[in-house]
Protein backbone atom coordinates (compact mmCIF):
# COMPACT_ATOMS: atom_id res chain seq x y z
CA UNK A 1 0.00 0.00 0.00
CA UNK A 2 1.11 3.43 -0.86
CA UNK A 3 2.36 5.72 2.28
CA UNK A 4 0.35 8.36 0.13
CA UNK A 5 -2.97 8.58 -0.08
CA UNK A 6 -2.83 11.05 -2.42
CA UNK A 7 -0.34 12.68 -4.61
CA UNK A 8 -0.19 15.36 -7.28
CA UNK A 9 2.56 15.64 -9.49
CA UNK A 10 3.19 18.66 -11.56
CA UNK A 11 -0.22 18.82 -12.19
CA UNK A 12 -1.92 21.42 -14.53
CA UNK A 13 -5.76 21.93 -14.94
CA UNK A 14 -6.88 24.09 -17.86
CA UNK A 15 -10.69 24.66 -18.70
CA UNK A 16 -12.00 25.31 -22.17
CA UNK A 17 -15.17 27.50 -22.62
CA UNK A 18 -16.58 27.50 -26.15
CA UNK A 19 -17.22 30.59 -27.31
CA UNK A 20 -19.34 31.61 -30.25
CA UNK A 21 -16.00 32.22 -32.35
CA UNK A 22 -13.38 28.79 -31.02
CA UNK A 23 -13.12 29.19 -26.97
CA UNK A 24 -11.37 30.46 -24.24
CA UNK A 25 -8.93 28.82 -21.80
CA UNK A 26 -8.42 29.52 -17.94
CA UNK A 27 -6.41 27.77 -15.50
CA UNK A 28 -7.66 25.96 -12.61
CA UNK A 29 -4.46 24.61 -10.94
CA UNK A 30 -1.00 24.86 -12.33
CA UNK A 31 2.26 23.14 -11.31
CA UNK A 32 0.92 21.59 -8.26
CA UNK A 33 2.68 19.14 -6.92
CA UNK A 34 2.04 17.96 -3.13
CA UNK A 35 1.21 14.70 -0.94
CA UNK A 36 -1.26 13.88 1.04
CA UNK A 37 -0.05 11.18 4.16
CA UNK A 38 -2.39 8.49 4.66
CA UNK A 39 -4.14 8.72 8.34
CA UNK A 40 -3.79 12.45 8.65
CA UNK A 41 -6.33 15.13 7.92
CA UNK A 42 -5.43 17.56 5.83
CA UNK A 43 -6.69 21.20 5.16
CA UNK A 44 -7.04 23.49 2.26
CA UNK A 45 -7.22 26.97 2.33
CA UNK A 46 -7.76 29.21 -0.49
CA UNK A 47 -10.13 32.61 -1.55
CA UNK A 48 -12.31 31.77 -4.12
CA UNK A 49 -11.41 30.61 -7.80
CA UNK A 50 -7.51 29.32 -5.78
CA UNK A 51 -8.63 26.13 -7.14
CA UNK A 52 -9.91 24.09 -4.18
CA UNK A 53 -12.67 22.46 -5.67
CA UNK A 54 -10.93 21.86 -8.93
CA UNK A 55 -8.57 19.78 -6.72
CA UNK A 56 -11.13 18.05 -4.74
CA UNK A 57 -12.71 17.13 -8.55
CA UNK A 58 -9.38 15.53 -9.11
CA UNK A 59 -9.25 13.45 -6.64
CA UNK A 60 -12.54 12.55 -7.41
CA UNK A 61 -12.23 11.46 -10.73
CA UNK A 62 -14.36 14.01 -11.71
CA UNK A 63 -11.78 15.75 -13.35
CA UNK A 64 -9.33 15.01 -15.77
CA UNK A 65 -5.64 16.67 -15.32
CA UNK A 66 -4.14 18.36 -18.87
CA UNK A 67 -1.21 17.92 -17.41
CA UNK A 68 0.75 15.96 -14.76
CA UNK A 69 -0.15 12.76 -12.39
CA UNK A 70 -2.84 12.55 -9.51
CA UNK A 71 -2.59 9.08 -7.86
CA UNK A 72 -5.04 8.05 -5.39
CA UNK A 73 -3.48 5.04 -3.02
CA UNK A 74 -0.72 5.10 -6.38
CA UNK A 75 -3.50 4.22 -8.98
CA UNK A 76 -5.49 6.67 -11.09
CA UNK A 77 -8.45 8.58 -9.64
CA UNK A 78 -10.15 7.52 -12.61
CA UNK A 79 -10.28 3.74 -11.89
CA UNK A 80 -12.69 1.98 -10.15
CA UNK A 81 -10.21 0.29 -7.82
CA UNK A 82 -9.38 3.89 -6.19
CA UNK A 83 -12.46 5.09 -6.22
CA UNK A 84 -14.00 2.17 -4.36
CA UNK A 85 -11.72 3.27 -1.46
CA UNK A 86 -12.87 6.99 -1.72
CA UNK A 87 -15.89 8.92 -0.19
CA UNK A 88 -16.58 11.92 -1.84
CA UNK A 89 -18.78 14.92 -0.97
CA UNK A 90 -19.13 17.61 -3.11
CA UNK A 91 -20.40 21.69 -1.35
CA UNK A 92 -24.01 21.52 -0.84
CA UNK A 93 -25.05 17.83 -1.82
CA UNK A 94 -28.21 17.51 -3.39
CA UNK A 95 -30.93 14.48 -2.41
CA UNK A 96 -34.26 13.97 -3.92
CA UNK A 97 -36.72 16.00 -1.78
CA UNK A 98 -39.54 13.02 -1.80
CA UNK A 99 -37.15 10.44 -0.29
CA UNK A 100 -36.53 9.50 3.24
CA UNK A 101 -32.35 9.14 3.78
CA UNK A 102 -32.28 5.62 4.21
CA UNK A 103 -33.78 5.12 0.69
CA UNK A 104 -31.07 7.68 -0.64
CA UNK A 105 -28.71 5.35 1.25
CA UNK A 106 -29.81 2.11 0.03
CA UNK A 107 -29.04 3.69 -3.55
CA UNK A 108 -25.87 4.72 -3.27
CA UNK A 109 -24.43 1.92 -1.13
CA UNK A 110 -26.06 -0.08 -3.97
CA UNK A 111 -23.41 1.61 -6.84
CA UNK A 112 -21.01 1.12 -4.11
CA UNK A 113 -20.93 -2.40 -4.56
CA UNK A 114 -22.89 -3.40 -1.24
CA UNK A 115 -25.89 -5.39 -1.61
CA UNK A 116 -28.32 -6.99 0.92
CA UNK A 117 -26.98 -7.52 4.33
CA UNK A 118 -24.04 -5.94 4.23
CA UNK A 119 -25.79 -3.12 2.71
CA UNK A 120 -29.04 -2.82 5.15
CA UNK A 121 -25.62 -2.80 7.73
CA UNK A 122 -23.64 -0.04 5.93
CA UNK A 123 -26.92 2.15 5.53
CA UNK A 124 -27.52 1.74 9.61
CA UNK A 125 -24.16 2.09 10.02
CA UNK A 126 -23.80 5.21 8.48
CA UNK A 127 -27.20 7.29 9.98
CA UNK A 128 -26.42 6.19 13.41
CA UNK A 129 -22.72 7.51 12.92
CA UNK A 130 -24.03 10.88 11.32
CA UNK A 131 -26.99 11.10 14.17
CA UNK A 132 -29.29 10.82 11.47
CA UNK A 133 -31.46 7.86 12.88
CA UNK A 134 -34.17 10.10 15.02
CA UNK A 135 -34.65 11.36 11.22
CA UNK A 136 -35.36 8.26 9.71
CA UNK A 137 -39.06 8.41 9.00
CA UNK A 138 -38.64 12.17 7.67
CA UNK A 139 -38.14 12.99 3.95
CA UNK A 140 -35.34 14.55 2.72
CA UNK A 141 -37.46 18.08 2.11
CA UNK A 142 -37.87 18.42 5.67
CA UNK A 143 -34.91 18.31 6.19
CA UNK A 144 -32.19 21.40 7.79
CA UNK A 145 -29.14 22.48 5.90
CA UNK A 146 -27.38 21.02 8.62
CA UNK A 147 -29.02 17.34 7.87
CA UNK A 148 -28.62 17.56 4.31
CA UNK A 149 -24.93 18.06 5.37
CA UNK A 150 -25.05 14.78 7.43
CA UNK A 151 -26.80 12.99 4.80
CA UNK A 152 -23.82 13.77 2.21
CA UNK A 153 -21.34 12.47 4.86
CA UNK A 154 -23.20 9.42 5.42
CA UNK A 155 -23.21 8.62 1.46
CA UNK A 156 -19.44 9.26 2.21
CA UNK A 157 -19.16 6.34 4.94
CA UNK A 158 -20.97 3.96 3.69
CA UNK A 159 -18.54 1.97 1.85
CA UNK A 160 -16.12 2.55 4.98
CA UNK A 161 -13.79 3.88 2.22
CA UNK A 162 -9.48 4.79 3.43
CA UNK A 163 -9.78 8.19 2.00
CA UNK A 164 -12.77 11.27 2.67
CA UNK A 165 -12.65 13.75 0.62
CA UNK A 166 -14.97 16.62 1.63
CA UNK A 167 -15.81 19.55 -0.23
CA UNK A 168 -16.81 22.24 2.54
CA UNK A 169 -18.16 19.98 4.82
CA UNK A 170 -19.54 22.63 7.46
CA UNK A 171 -20.68 25.36 4.84
CA UNK A 172 -23.67 27.37 6.19
CA UNK A 173 -24.05 24.99 8.88
CA UNK A 174 -25.41 26.53 12.61
CA UNK A 175 -22.87 25.98 15.22
CA UNK A 176 -23.99 23.05 16.77
CA UNK A 177 -24.12 21.26 13.29
CA UNK A 178 -20.12 22.57 13.26
CA UNK A 179 -19.10 20.54 16.30
CA UNK A 180 -21.04 17.65 15.81
CA UNK A 181 -19.42 17.00 12.52
CA UNK A 182 -16.36 18.21 13.68
CA UNK A 183 -16.72 15.58 16.19
CA UNK A 184 -17.16 12.93 13.76
CA UNK A 185 -14.82 13.92 11.58
CA UNK A 186 -12.72 13.43 14.15
CA UNK A 187 -13.98 9.78 15.45
CA UNK A 188 -13.13 9.04 11.39
CA UNK A 189 -9.93 10.17 11.75
CA UNK A 190 -9.07 8.27 15.15
CA UNK A 191 -10.19 4.99 12.92
CA UNK A 192 -7.39 5.76 10.79
CA UNK A 193 -9.13 7.55 8.00
CA UNK A 194 -7.67 9.63 5.87
CA UNK A 195 -8.87 12.90 5.65
CA UNK A 196 -8.56 15.58 3.12
CA UNK A 197 -10.94 18.75 3.62
CA UNK A 198 -11.23 21.89 1.86
CA UNK A 199 -13.31 25.14 3.78
CA UNK A 200 -13.04 28.88 3.91
CA UNK A 201 -13.45 28.67 7.49
CA UNK A 202 -9.97 28.77 8.86
CA UNK A 203 -10.88 28.06 12.79
CA UNK A 204 -12.42 24.75 11.62
CA UNK A 205 -9.30 23.50 9.58
CA UNK A 206 -7.00 24.91 12.66
CA UNK A 207 -9.27 22.47 14.72
CA UNK A 208 -9.43 19.57 12.81
CA UNK A 209 -6.23 19.55 10.54
CA UNK A 210 -2.63 18.27 11.05
CA UNK A 211 -1.67 20.10 7.56
CA UNK A 212 -2.87 23.00 5.55
CA UNK A 213 -2.17 23.42 1.90
CA UNK A 214 -2.85 27.31 1.00
CA UNK A 215 -3.76 27.77 -2.59
CA UNK A 216 -3.25 31.21 -4.39
CA UNK A 217 -4.63 31.22 -7.64
CA UNK A 218 -4.10 27.84 -8.91
CA UNK A 219 -1.16 27.48 -7.25
CA UNK A 220 0.32 25.87 -4.13
CA UNK A 221 1.40 28.71 -2.19
CA UNK A 222 2.34 27.21 0.92
CA UNK A 223 2.06 24.08 3.08
CA UNK A 224 1.78 24.40 6.58
CA UNK A 225 2.08 21.83 10.07
CA UNK A 226 0.46 22.16 12.61
CA UNK A 227 3.61 22.69 14.62
CA UNK A 228 4.13 26.00 12.96
CA UNK A 229 0.82 27.63 13.02
CA UNK A 230 0.79 26.82 16.97
CA UNK A 231 4.06 28.72 17.48
CA UNK A 232 3.44 31.88 15.27
CA UNK A 233 2.02 35.00 16.48
CA UNK A 234 -1.41 35.23 15.30
CA UNK A 235 -2.19 31.42 14.34
CA UNK A 236 -2.92 29.52 10.87
CA UNK A 237 -5.12 33.16 9.99
CA UNK A 238 -1.87 35.11 9.82
CA UNK A 239 -0.05 32.78 7.90
CA UNK A 240 -2.74 32.37 5.44
CA UNK A 241 -3.74 36.09 5.33
CA UNK A 242 0.32 36.74 4.36
CA UNK A 243 0.39 33.53 1.75
CA UNK A 244 -2.69 35.22 0.16
CA UNK A 245 -1.84 38.70 -0.38
CA UNK B 1 -20.46 -8.58 -15.71
CA UNK B 2 -22.77 -9.07 -13.15
CA UNK B 3 -21.47 -6.24 -11.00
CA UNK B 4 -22.41 -4.00 -14.26
CA UNK B 5 -25.95 -5.56 -14.34
CA UNK B 6 -26.67 -4.44 -10.64
CA UNK B 7 -25.17 -1.06 -11.02
CA UNK B 8 -27.32 -0.68 -14.50
CA UNK B 9 -30.49 -1.62 -12.65
CA UNK B 10 -29.77 0.02 -9.39
CA UNK B 11 -29.45 3.20 -11.73
CA UNK B 12 -32.85 1.98 -13.84
CA UNK B 13 -34.77 1.27 -10.84
CA UNK B 14 -33.74 4.67 -8.91
CA UNK B 15 -34.78 6.89 -12.06
CA UNK B 16 -37.91 5.03 -12.42
CA UNK B 17 -38.60 5.60 -9.28
CA UNK B 18 -37.41 9.28 -9.48
CA UNK B 19 -40.08 9.69 -12.58
CA UNK B 20 -42.97 8.19 -10.66
CA UNK B 21 -42.34 10.23 -7.86
CA UNK B 22 -42.10 13.60 -10.05
CA UNK B 23 -45.26 15.78 -10.04
CA UNK B 24 -44.60 16.42 -13.19
CA UNK B 25 -45.74 12.59 -14.09
CA UNK B 26 -48.84 13.00 -12.20
CA UNK B 27 -49.53 15.98 -14.24
CA UNK B 28 -48.92 14.24 -17.53
CA UNK B 29 -51.68 11.18 -16.53
CA UNK B 30 -54.18 14.20 -15.68
CA UNK B 31 -53.34 15.19 -18.83
CA UNK B 32 -53.82 12.04 -21.04
CA UNK B 33 -56.79 11.36 -18.99
CA UNK B 34 -58.29 14.36 -19.95
CA UNK B 35 -57.23 14.31 -23.56
CA UNK B 36 -58.63 10.57 -23.62
CA UNK B 37 -61.76 11.95 -22.80
CA UNK B 38 -61.93 14.58 -25.44
CA UNK B 39 -61.32 11.11 -28.03
CA UNK B 40 -64.45 10.26 -26.85
CA UNK B 41 -66.55 13.49 -28.11
CA UNK B 42 -64.65 13.24 -31.41
CA UNK B 43 -65.50 9.77 -31.50
CA UNK B 44 -69.06 10.82 -30.91
CA UNK B 45 -69.01 12.87 -33.68
CA UNK B 46 -67.65 10.72 -36.20
CA UNK B 47 -71.14 8.48 -36.24
CA UNK B 48 -70.65 5.38 -37.58
CA UNK B 49 -66.67 5.11 -37.77
CA UNK B 50 -66.88 5.95 -33.55
CA UNK B 51 -64.68 2.59 -32.89
CA UNK B 52 -62.19 3.72 -35.28
CA UNK B 53 -61.72 7.50 -34.36
CA UNK B 54 -61.83 6.35 -30.92
CA UNK B 55 -58.81 3.92 -31.29
CA UNK B 56 -57.00 6.05 -33.53
CA UNK B 57 -57.22 9.39 -32.09
CA UNK B 58 -56.59 7.65 -28.76
CA UNK B 59 -53.21 6.00 -29.73
CA UNK B 60 -52.25 9.19 -31.21
CA UNK B 61 -52.81 11.26 -28.06
CA UNK B 62 -51.46 8.40 -25.84
CA UNK B 63 -47.92 8.04 -28.12
CA UNK B 64 -47.73 12.10 -28.18
CA UNK B 65 -48.25 12.82 -24.62
CA UNK B 66 -45.21 9.48 -23.95
CA UNK B 67 -42.88 10.96 -26.24
CA UNK B 68 -43.29 14.78 -24.72
CA UNK B 69 -42.97 13.16 -21.30
CA UNK B 70 -40.04 10.68 -22.86
CA UNK B 71 -38.22 14.04 -24.47
CA UNK B 72 -38.62 16.84 -21.06
CA UNK B 73 -37.29 13.81 -19.48
CA UNK B 74 -34.08 12.71 -21.74
CA UNK B 75 -33.09 15.99 -22.66
CA UNK B 76 -33.08 17.48 -18.76
CA UNK B 77 -32.13 14.45 -16.38
CA UNK B 78 -28.60 14.46 -17.51
CA UNK B 79 -27.88 18.46 -16.94
CA UNK B 80 -29.97 18.36 -13.82
CA UNK B 81 -28.18 15.66 -12.64
CA UNK B 82 -24.67 17.73 -13.24
CA UNK B 83 -26.40 21.17 -12.16
CA UNK B 84 -27.61 19.54 -8.47
CA UNK B 85 -24.02 17.44 -8.44
CA UNK B 86 -25.90 14.43 -8.19
CA UNK B 87 -23.76 13.19 -10.76
CA UNK B 88 -20.40 13.44 -8.55
CA UNK B 89 -21.76 11.27 -5.84
CA UNK B 90 -22.31 8.62 -8.90
CA UNK B 91 -19.42 9.01 -11.07
CA UNK B 92 -16.58 9.41 -7.77
CA UNK B 93 -18.11 5.75 -6.93
CA UNK B 94 -16.48 2.64 -9.24
CA UNK B 95 -19.64 2.96 -11.29
CA UNK B 96 -18.82 2.62 -14.91
CA UNK B 97 -20.24 5.53 -17.12
CA UNK B 98 -21.96 3.33 -19.82
CA UNK B 99 -23.79 1.21 -16.99
CA UNK B 100 -24.62 4.23 -15.61
CA UNK B 101 -26.12 5.77 -18.99
CA UNK B 102 -27.49 2.58 -20.07
CA UNK B 103 -29.33 2.60 -16.03
CA UNK B 104 -30.72 6.01 -17.22
CA UNK B 105 -31.99 4.48 -20.73
CA UNK B 106 -33.64 1.59 -19.35
CA UNK B 107 -35.60 3.69 -16.41
CA UNK B 108 -36.59 6.32 -18.80
CA UNK B 109 -37.68 3.70 -21.28
CA UNK B 110 -39.78 1.89 -17.75
CA UNK B 111 -41.37 4.78 -17.27
CA UNK B 112 -42.62 5.31 -20.51
CA UNK B 113 -43.90 1.60 -20.73
CA UNK B 114 -45.68 2.57 -17.20
CA UNK B 115 -47.31 5.74 -18.99
CA UNK B 116 -47.90 3.65 -22.04
CA UNK B 117 -49.54 0.82 -19.99
CA UNK B 118 -51.81 3.11 -18.11
CA UNK B 119 -53.09 5.01 -20.49
CA UNK B 120 -54.19 1.87 -22.70
CA UNK B 121 -56.06 1.16 -19.66
CA UNK B 122 -57.72 4.13 -19.06
CA UNK B 123 -58.31 4.02 -23.16
CA UNK B 124 -59.67 0.84 -22.76
CA UNK B 125 -61.99 1.22 -20.37
CA UNK B 126 -63.06 4.31 -22.46
CA UNK B 127 -63.59 2.04 -25.15
CA UNK B 128 -65.80 -0.08 -23.42
CA UNK B 129 -67.51 2.78 -21.82
CA UNK B 130 -68.57 3.44 -25.21
CA UNK B 131 -69.70 -0.36 -25.96
CA UNK B 132 -66.72 -1.48 -28.13
CA UNK B 133 -64.23 -4.20 -27.14
CA UNK B 134 -60.64 -3.95 -27.35
CA UNK B 135 -59.31 -3.12 -31.12
CA UNK B 136 -57.74 -5.79 -32.77
CA UNK B 137 -53.25 -5.75 -32.96
CA UNK B 138 -53.45 -2.74 -29.84
CA UNK B 139 -51.45 -4.52 -28.38
CA UNK B 140 -49.49 -4.07 -31.20
CA UNK B 141 -49.72 -0.47 -31.32
CA UNK B 142 -48.63 0.15 -28.42
CA UNK B 143 -45.90 -2.03 -28.72
CA UNK B 144 -45.13 -0.24 -31.81
CA UNK B 145 -45.11 3.28 -30.23
CA UNK B 146 -42.41 2.12 -26.87
CA UNK B 147 -40.31 1.06 -29.73
CA UNK B 148 -40.33 4.31 -31.51
CA UNK B 149 -39.87 5.98 -27.90
CA UNK B 150 -36.56 3.76 -27.11
CA UNK B 151 -35.55 4.99 -30.54
CA UNK B 152 -35.92 8.88 -29.51
CA UNK B 153 -35.33 8.84 -25.97
CA UNK B 154 -32.22 6.91 -26.52
CA UNK B 155 -31.21 9.66 -29.71
CA UNK B 156 -32.11 12.53 -27.24
CA UNK B 157 -29.81 10.89 -24.36
CA UNK B 158 -26.94 11.10 -27.47
CA UNK B 159 -27.56 14.59 -28.16
CA UNK B 160 -28.39 15.89 -24.63
CA UNK B 161 -24.24 15.18 -23.96
CA UNK B 162 -23.31 17.81 -26.82
CA UNK B 163 -26.06 20.31 -26.88
CA UNK B 164 -25.89 23.47 -24.36
CA UNK B 165 -29.37 23.31 -23.10
CA UNK B 166 -32.20 20.79 -22.73
CA UNK B 167 -34.16 23.54 -24.82
CA UNK B 168 -31.70 22.58 -27.82
CA UNK B 169 -32.29 19.00 -26.82
CA UNK B 170 -35.71 19.04 -27.02
CA UNK B 171 -35.76 20.72 -30.77
CA UNK B 172 -33.28 19.02 -32.35
CA UNK B 173 -34.81 15.12 -31.30
CA UNK B 174 -38.46 16.67 -32.13
CA UNK B 175 -37.20 17.51 -35.86
CA UNK B 176 -35.41 13.80 -35.86
CA UNK B 177 -39.10 12.51 -34.53
CA UNK B 178 -40.77 14.69 -37.36
CA UNK B 179 -38.13 13.82 -40.22
CA UNK B 180 -38.29 10.22 -39.24
CA UNK B 181 -42.46 9.78 -40.33
CA UNK B 182 -41.49 11.62 -43.22
CA UNK B 183 -38.28 8.72 -44.42
CA UNK B 184 -40.40 7.15 -47.66
CA UNK B 185 -41.45 10.98 -49.19
CA UNK B 186 -37.73 11.53 -48.37
CA UNK B 187 -37.01 8.99 -50.33
CA UNK B 188 -39.82 9.55 -53.12
CA UNK B 189 -37.99 13.07 -53.16
CA UNK B 190 -34.11 12.03 -53.35
CA UNK B 191 -34.94 9.40 -56.55
CA UNK B 192 -37.23 12.15 -58.09
CA UNK B 193 -34.91 15.34 -57.90
CA UNK B 194 -31.24 14.79 -58.82
CA UNK B 195 -27.75 16.72 -58.08
CA UNK B 196 -26.87 17.85 -54.55
CA UNK B 197 -30.17 17.54 -53.79
CA UNK B 198 -30.73 14.35 -54.22
CA UNK B 199 -27.30 13.33 -52.07
CA UNK B 200 -28.40 15.92 -49.38
CA UNK B 201 -31.87 13.67 -48.98
CA UNK B 202 -30.02 9.96 -49.86
CA UNK B 203 -27.94 11.04 -46.64
CA UNK B 204 -30.78 12.04 -44.57
CA UNK B 205 -32.46 8.81 -45.03
CA UNK B 206 -29.22 6.99 -43.91
CA UNK B 207 -29.00 9.30 -40.34
CA UNK B 208 -32.75 8.81 -40.19
CA UNK B 209 -34.57 6.41 -38.56
CA UNK B 210 -37.58 5.52 -40.58
CA UNK B 211 -40.17 5.83 -37.66
CA UNK B 212 -43.46 4.53 -40.14
CA UNK B 213 -42.12 1.02 -39.61
CA UNK B 214 -43.31 1.18 -35.62
CA UNK B 215 -46.76 2.58 -37.09
CA UNK B 216 -49.03 -0.76 -35.87
CA UNK B 217 -51.45 1.69 -35.30
CA UNK B 218 -52.31 2.56 -38.71
CA UNK B 219 -52.26 -1.16 -39.91
CA UNK B 220 -55.25 -1.66 -37.58
CA UNK B 221 -56.83 -4.65 -37.62
CA UNK B 222 -53.54 -6.82 -38.31
CA UNK B 223 -53.16 -9.43 -35.97
CA UNK B 224 -49.48 -8.91 -36.07
CA UNK B 225 -48.53 -5.92 -37.65
CA UNK B 226 -45.10 -5.27 -36.15
CA UNK B 227 -42.49 -7.15 -38.17
CA UNK B 228 -38.94 -8.63 -37.60
CA UNK B 229 -37.73 -5.46 -39.40
CA UNK B 230 -39.20 -3.26 -36.86
CA UNK B 231 -37.30 -4.68 -33.87
CA UNK B 232 -34.06 -5.03 -35.81
CA UNK B 233 -34.31 -1.18 -36.43
CA UNK B 234 -35.51 -0.14 -33.03
CA UNK B 235 -32.36 -2.49 -31.50
CA UNK B 236 -29.77 -0.85 -34.29
CA UNK B 237 -30.78 2.79 -33.39
CA UNK B 238 -30.69 2.28 -30.13
CA UNK B 239 -27.91 0.65 -29.95
CA UNK B 240 -26.18 3.33 -32.24
CA UNK B 241 -27.33 6.13 -30.36
CA UNK B 242 -26.16 4.34 -26.64
CA UNK B 243 -22.73 3.60 -27.77
CA UNK B 244 -22.57 7.37 -29.45
CA UNK B 245 -23.71 8.49 -26.17
CA UNK B 246 -21.07 6.32 -23.88
CA UNK B 247 -18.25 7.71 -26.47
CA UNK B 248 -19.45 11.11 -26.04
CA UNK B 249 -19.71 11.10 -21.70
CA UNK B 250 -16.58 8.78 -21.34
CA UNK B 251 -14.77 12.41 -22.03
CA UNK B 252 -16.84 14.21 -20.07
CA UNK B 253 -16.09 16.21 -17.28
CA UNK B 254 -17.91 16.98 -14.14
Amino acid sequence: MSQHAVSFSAVEKTYRRPRLLGAVYFTGVKDLSFEIPAGEVTGLLGLNGAGKTTIMKLIGGLLFPTAGKVKVFGQSPQGGAAKARVGFLPELPYFPPQVKPGDALSYYGRLSGLSGADLDAAVESAMQRTGLEPHAGKRVSEFSKGMLQRLGLAQALLHSPDLLVLDEPVSGLDPLAIHDIRGLLAGLNADGRTIFLSSHSISEVEKLCARVLIMVRGRLARTVKRAEWEAAPGGLEAIFVEAVR
Amino acid sequence: MKKIFSLTGAVAFNSFMESVRNRFFTLFAVFAFAAIYASVLAGVMAVDQEARVLTDFGLALMELVALAYALFSASSVLLREAETKTIYLVFSRPVPRSAYLAGKLAGSLMTSALMLAVMGLMHLLLLKFRGFGVPPGYAWALSGSLLKLAVITSFAFFVSLFSTSAVSTLVISGVFWTAGHFVTETRFLAESSGGAVAAALKAAIWIIPNLQLFNARDAAGASCALGPAAFFSAAAWVAGSYLAAVWLISGKEF
